[in-house]
């Protein structure tokens, strides 16, 4: 149901290619995870409003607005500016170029708390997200 | 002649000599003496020349005959066997019945002046050889940007461009450029370097560096100012070639990581499938891999295409023949994401001249493009991909209409450049610019109309006999594997 705690952990995965959303939702809950997957950032922020997400695993490159620009808003909204935040990137020099004049556009905010290179190392992502304690 | 005048006339600094209707010489100079020898009685033409008849064009004659004095360049040979370019000016003597009796020549030697002369115009025919052979381009403009000289490998490129604007000549332009390196210099003096992309007679866009000097007016001011360009079109060439394989690798390992990505997946959702016997995770993970795999062959090909820029082999192509090669992988595509495709030949179409292998790439990438555009729609239920094949002369009409995720006008108006994607790491920016070039190369166009969320729609019009932009070439069959 949403918005209750099923006790395990809740990751929100953000991605606007089927394929990884299916392959990383079922690693996930596989792996004991709860998830819900979304494919564009609007989707991302709709469901963050019934689902109480203690990660959220995003594709900086997609579509439309970029998932930097779903981690400025993330980060500037009081009610979910501690969110675990996981950037999942194939192509580095997008954090290293467009993350810096990204982030010191918007100073202040918190960079992302991790970031994954694609493609995506399963063992590497299970454990990030084991470390990362629930914000709640 | 009193004695002094006697004096003035045997001492005067040149040859002085006097002629008789008969051109004998009646009287000359110690000069004259001194370098022709004692000549009076004999005739002029012998003593100058060692001719044995007037010489043409006799000056002493035509003051005979008109009564004037006259001038002329004269080569003589002396009595020391020595060439003497002297120039010539005759008087008349006349009677006190006004008849002429008589003919004073005076010849002063201008050996040196013509030494001088020939040498100055052996050093400006040096420096126009020079100015002419430079292989650069140069061009020299006055004030007013008129060119008032141009060498030979200018005008060779750019035509005859002498009292045309330069900025007419270099950049066919109707007004001066915005930025004019030439009229700088103009004004201050300096000279200056700058690059420009300019167009020949023939339209041929050629990168210059081009280098303004000032020509300096006896005032020490410009009054010109010469432009000297070096064609580095083909350095240009190969940087952008450089720059595009380091975009082509980028964008390739971009693509490749992507796509691992989805082999990834597929492979985890078939071995969990088979550890919990769970066949419909073991079908899913499949159509991943398989997806992924076509997607791989697709961006191999693209890559293989760009890199080898073939030329067209022209056949007659039947365009069932050309969707029957592809239908079904187009049509397994399509279903896997739940998208709706139909191909629709009309019966009239008939064939047209075109390069079967490359029709079928352009098609193939902008067909999928349009899948692509439907997968990723997520806001319409149903999803369609229609093809329309017609006949409209001049042109074999290909009609790709979707209803996916559409496109903006800065998305729109860039999908044909290289490199460009908006799929994120799906895309490798090479499908559709390959297509466009193909279009291009057969002589046809193609036209997007898009509309966000609404959806796209592709025209491709072919030529139905290919006009190729690039003459066809035969190419070796061995280098085809």
């Amino acid at each position: 149901m949403p918005g209750v705690s099923s006790g395990r952990k809740r990751v929100l995965v953000v991605d606007d290619d089927q394929d990884t959303l299916d392959y990383l939702s079922a690693l996930l809950v596989d792996n004991g995870y709860e998830v819900r997957t979304a494919a564009s950032h609007a989707a991302a922020l709709s469901q963050l409003e019934e689902f109480q997400a203690d990660a959220v695993l995003m594709d900086v490159m997609m579509p439309g607005k970029s998932g930097l620009d779903l981690l400025v808003k993330l980060r500037s909204s009081p009610r979910w500016r501690d969110l675990s935040v996981i950037v999942v990137t194939g192509d580095d020099r997008v954090l290293e170029d467009h993350g810096k004049s990204y982030l010191s556009a918007h100073k202040g905010l918190r960079g992302p708390d991790a970031e994954l290179g694609k493609p995506v190392d399963p063992e590497a992502l299970l454990r990030l997200l084991e470390t990362r304690p629930p914000m709640r | 002649m009193d004695d002094r005048h006697e004096q003035y006339f045997q001492e005067m600094p040149c040859y002085l000599s006097i002629h008789d209707k008969d051109f004998r010489i009646i009287d000359a100079n110690r000069r004259f003496r001194t370098d022709f020898g004692e000549r009076i009685g004999d005739f002029c033409y012998r003593a100058y020349k060692q001719r044995e008849e007037v010489c043409p064009n006799c000056p002493v004659e035509r003051t005979f005959q008109d009564g004037k004095g006259h001038s002329s360049e004269q080569l003589l040979l002396n009595q020391h066997g020595e060439w003497v370019y002297t120039m010539v000016h005759t008087t008349p003597f006349r009677d006190e019945n006004g008849e002429i009796v008589a003919v004073m020549e005076m010849l002063t030697d201008i050996g040196e002046v013509k030494k001088l002369q020939w040498l100055l115009e052996r050093s400006q025919d040096h420096f126009r050889q020079l100015f002419e052979e430079v292989p650069c381009y140069i061009s020299v403009q006055g004030p007013d940007l008129k060119i008032r000289d141009a060498n030979r490998t200018f005008r060779e490129t750019f035509g005859p461009a002498v009292g045309n604007y330069c900025y007419a000549v270099y950049k066919h332009r109707d007004e001066p450029c915005l930025v004019c390196a030439a009229r700088q210099t103009l004004e201050d003096g300096e000279w200056r370097n700058s690059e420009e992309v300019v167009t020949s007679a023939t339209g041929k866009k050629i990168n210059v560096l081009a280098t303004m000097t000032p020509i300096l007016g006896p005032d020490g001011k410009p009054e010109a100012v010469m432009e000297m360009s070096a064609d580095i079109t083909q350095i240009r060439q190969l940087q952008s070639q450089l720059t595009s394989i380091g975009l082509l690798v980028g964008s390739i390992s971009h693509g490749i990581k992507g796509f691992l990505t989805g082999l990834d997946g597929g492979i985890y959702l078939v071995n969990s499938g088979f550890e919990n016997d769970d066949r419909a995770r073991i079908g899913k993970g499949w159509d991943m891999v398989q997806r992924n795999v076509g997607r791989i062959r697709t961006m191999v090909m693209d890559i293989l295409y760009y890199a080898k820029d073939r030329a067209l082999s022209l056949a007659d192509i039947d365009p069932v023949e050309v969707f029957a090669d592809m239908e079904s992988g187009l049509q397994k595509k399509a279903s896997d994401i739940d998208t709706e495709l139909s191909i629709d030949i009309n019966p009239d179409a008939g064939t047209f001249s075109g390069d079967a292998m490359a029709a079928r790439a352009m098609l193939m990438n902008v067909i999928e493009n349009s899948l692509d555009a439907c997968r990723a729609d997520r806001d319409k239920e149903r999803h369609f991909v229609n093809v329309d094949v017609r006949r409209e002369p001049p042109f074999m009409v290909f009609e790709v209409e979707d209803n996916g995720i559409g496109m903006d006008r800065e998305t729109r108006e860039k999908i044909f450049s290289l490199f460009f994607t908006s799929k994120g790491i799906k895309g490798t920016g090479l499908g559709l610019f390959i297509a466009n070039k193909i279009v291009d190369k057969h002589g046809g166009r193609i036209e997007v109309d898009s509309e966000p969320q609404r959806g796209t729609r592709f025209l491709i019009r072919l030529p139905l006999e290919a006009r190729p932009s690039v003459p066809p070439v035969e190419e070796p069959q061995a280098q085809e594997q």
